[in-house]
């Protein structure tokens, strides 16, 4: 086999503690998502356990093994925009040497970030959510007085959501205006 | 080139195949009759020599009690689990408990465990290899269905060791399918691989690029399978049985095995020619010694009624796992039919229904398993690949999110299905307690959040670091997913970095001990060609 491949792979394992994704990737930090894919056919191309199956060094397909783990990580996180963007911002900032694998507490922090990003979409209460997804409904079908009673319920659930009271002030505006004192 | 050649095999519920890359060329071996699938059955002769293939299927009537039929059922399992109390109420042959809540199967005054049944089988088709090509094989590529856990997988592998091969490698069956198919060559393209064993039901969706097969997403069932059409065949056969001759057929085992003979058969006619005619002369007798036959036609209307709801659970799996992978069915660009099953018409059709496009069968969808197990070893042993590049690469990903107990029959995340492997994953653990000495976990494999809910694949024992107060010794246990989807759990010290010594003291699985000592009894036990040797 190829001195210059063992090599190569030699440097690699050893690199491999102090890159970052992209860097396992081979990627810039605006790698977008499809970029990303490429490059993990293409690093799959070079490092896939199978390709170095047949070899009779044990610790060299070690190394491959560990290599090639790595790629499967590297591509589990960035493949995820949301994930990719909050790693990026990571591993540019300060913290680069605590946050070059995306663990646990990174884990939990994106988890908790969509959670937030969740309920600020569709309020904090089930009741509230499912008030707000009728609401938004009948306002397609253009059913105000319904949307209205819906919100203002939702509103009864979490008073402080700013989204429920924009969507409401929309519905005001667009319904009909009906003059209650006007005899026809 | 070396005489070194590695097989693959596509050890199945109901029937087996094997299959070798020759000139690079990837074709079925056929035994000396010419079939190339073999039941997967292991009838034990009272001399001590055993039978297995579509010879020794005959004898599941005539020779019953030690007949093995269906052993990829119980592989993996514990004894406690549905699939093994469910086989146990039809299977002729017994099944007891063994160490660890393991199965065992008692046949011919022995005690096998289920590992060491699907090694005969395995050891039959490495002899027709070897009858066919006049040498020995010790290589060989098995495949599992894709939704076997780690207790299956490891199962699946101990059986190849005690059969005297070497498994390559454990692939998927899908994963294998789509492999035979050889895509590849165009880029980018999506495909479904559907797969409908006697036992098993899997959904895996690929995207192939350049020189590489990425599974998306895999699904499946591991209780859904072509018998449990034969299944809904028996049921209105005894049901109508019974009310007219006050009768159950299912409360004798050998009525049971002509019944369940008469439903696979008309299962295969009502696909073939729309129509089945049942007729079993004798069935049974009644006390007062009068016979009864058993006579029947099963239209495929009448049949398609009786199935649609296993139709419609195939269906479902298949929305999970186009959820997986954010597609839907249009986005598929080839859908491909793998299993005996799948040529019912019901199924096709269904498929067609559901994809919008007509599946591809170019491929014998009893064979297709294990022509791409054969590609996949004929690729492990390309030593030239190293350097050259193979042809293609399959990433495939775990079935099951790998899970940590935790206090109150809880489980946490620690691996997420369809994540691709190999990977691995670090969890820190601190002691409770001043003093410590060990720290146990619970490993499990499933979707649920409860640890009843998942299928618990071992308990592991860390010793050997640091002893202090408790909460400040930190000991990080990683997890890995090998690329044959077995699970490997070791653990460090944090402080001192040092490798803590790790023991299994829960496992359904045979240790090492076992399986040398079933290398051995293996060895011993002669396969023969005829019932009449």
């Amino acid at each position: 086999m190829d001195v210059d491949l063992i090599i190569a792979i030699e440097e690699r394992a050893k690199a491999l503690p102090d890159l970052d994704y992209f860097q396992v990737l081979n990627l810039p930090y605006t790698a977008g998502v499809a970029d990303v894919k490429a490059a993990y056919y293409r690093e799959s191309r070079a490092y896939h356990p199978d390709r170095f199956a047949a070899l009779p060094s044990p610790e060299l397909r070690d190394l491959v093994g560990r290599i090639y783990r790595r790629v499967n990580e590297a591509y589990t996180t960035l493949r995820d925009d949301e994930k990719r963007s909050r790693y990026a911002a990571d591993v540019t900032g300060p913290d680069r040497a605590a946050k070059l694998r995306f663990t646990e507490a990174e884990e939990s922090a994106h988890k908790e970030a969509q959670k937030r990003k969740l309920e600020e979409q569709f309020g904090q209460t089930p009741n509230g959510r499912k008030l707000y997804a009728a609401a938004l409904k009948d306002m397609a079908a253009e059913r105000w007085e319904v949307a209205e009673r819906a919100l203002r319920t939702a509103l009864m659930y979490e008073p402080g959501n700013a989204k429920f009271k924009e969507l409401l002030a929309q519905v005001e505006k667009s319904k009909p205006k009906v003059d209650p004192f006007k005899i026809r | 080139m070396s005489d070194d050649i590695a097989v693959g095999i596509d050890l199945g519920t109901s029937y087996s195949c094997v299959a070798v890359v020759q000139d690079g060329v990837p074709q079925v071996i056929p035994n000396e009759w010419g079939e190339h699938t073999h039941a997967s059955v292991v009838s034990f002769l009272q001399h001590g020599s055993v039978l297995v293939g579509n010879n020794a299927k005959k004898n599941i009537i005539t020779n019953a009690e030690s007949t093995v039929y269906s052993a990829k059922r119980l592989i993996g399992r514990f004894y406690f689990s549905d699939e093994v109390k469910k086989a146990q109420a039809v299977m002729p042959y017994q099944i007891v408990e063994g160490p660890n809540n393991s199965v065992r199967v008692e046949v011919a005054g022995r005690t096998f465990a289920v590992p060491e049944i699907s090694a005969l089988v395995l050891k039959e088709m490495k002899a027709i290899a070897e009858t066919a090509r006049g040498h020995e094989i010790r290589k060989a590529v098995i495949t599992c269905p894709a939704y076997f856990n780690d207790n299956q997988r490891q199962a699946t592998r101990d059986a190849g060791r005690i059969a005297g091969l070497e498994v390559l490698r454990i692939i998927n069956e899908p994963t294998a399918a789509a492999l035979a198919y050889g895509f590849g060559k165009d880029i980018n393209q999506k495909i479904c691989v559907y797969d409908l064993g006697g036992g098993t039901f899997d959904v895996s969706i690929l995207e192939i690029g350049k020189d590489v097969f990425e599974v998306l997403s895999t699904a499946g069932d591991t209780y859904l399978g072509g018998d449990d059409f034969d299944d809904r065949i028996m049921t209105w056969l005894a049901e109508d049985f019974l009310a007219k001759h006050q009768l159950d057929l299912r409360q004798n085992k050998y009525c049971l095995q002509m019944l369940k003979e008469a439903s696979e058969k008309a299962k295969i006619d009502v696909g073939r020619q729309g129509t089945a005619q049942i007729q079993v002369p004798g069935i049974c007798q009644t006390p007062e010694g009068q016979v009864l036959e058993l006579a029947h036609t099963l239209q495929a209307d009448q049949f398609n009624k009786m199935v649609m709801d296993l139709v419609q659970r195939t269906f479902k799996v298949c929305d999970e796992a186009l959820q997986s992978a954010r597609l839907t069915a249009s986005d598929i660009d080839a859908v491909i039919l793998v299993g005996g099953p799948t040529r019912l018409p019901i199924i096709r059709n269904s498929v067609r229904h559901y994809f919008q496009r007509e599946p591809l069968t170019g491929i014998d969808p009893d064979e297709v398993v294990a022509l791409g197990a054969s590609i996949q070893a004929a690729a492990l042993l390309d030593a030239g690949a190293a350097v050259a590049g193979q042809a293609s690469y399959l990433l495939d990903v775990t079935p099951l999110s790998l899970r940590v107990g935790t206090v109150g029959g809880l489980t946490e995340l620690i691996i997420h299905k369809n994540t691709p492997i190999p990977i691995e994953k670090s969890k820190t653990f601190t002691t409770s307690r001043d003093g410590q000495e060990r720290v146990k976990i619970r490993v499990y494999q499933g979707e649920s959040s409860k640890s009843e809910g998942c299928e618990l694949l071992g308990e592991f024992e860390f010793s050997g670091f640091r002893i202090g107060y408790r909460g400040e010794v930190a000991i990080q246990v990683t997890f890995e997913i090998d690329p044959n989807g077995i699970v490997n759990v070791s653990a460090t010290d944090l402080e001192t970095k040092k490798r803590a010594s790790t023991t299994i003291s829960l496992s359904s699985g045979l240790s090492e001990k076992d399986i040398q000592t079933a290398i051995d009894h293996n060895a011993d036990i002669a396969l023969v060609d005829h019932p009449t040797a």
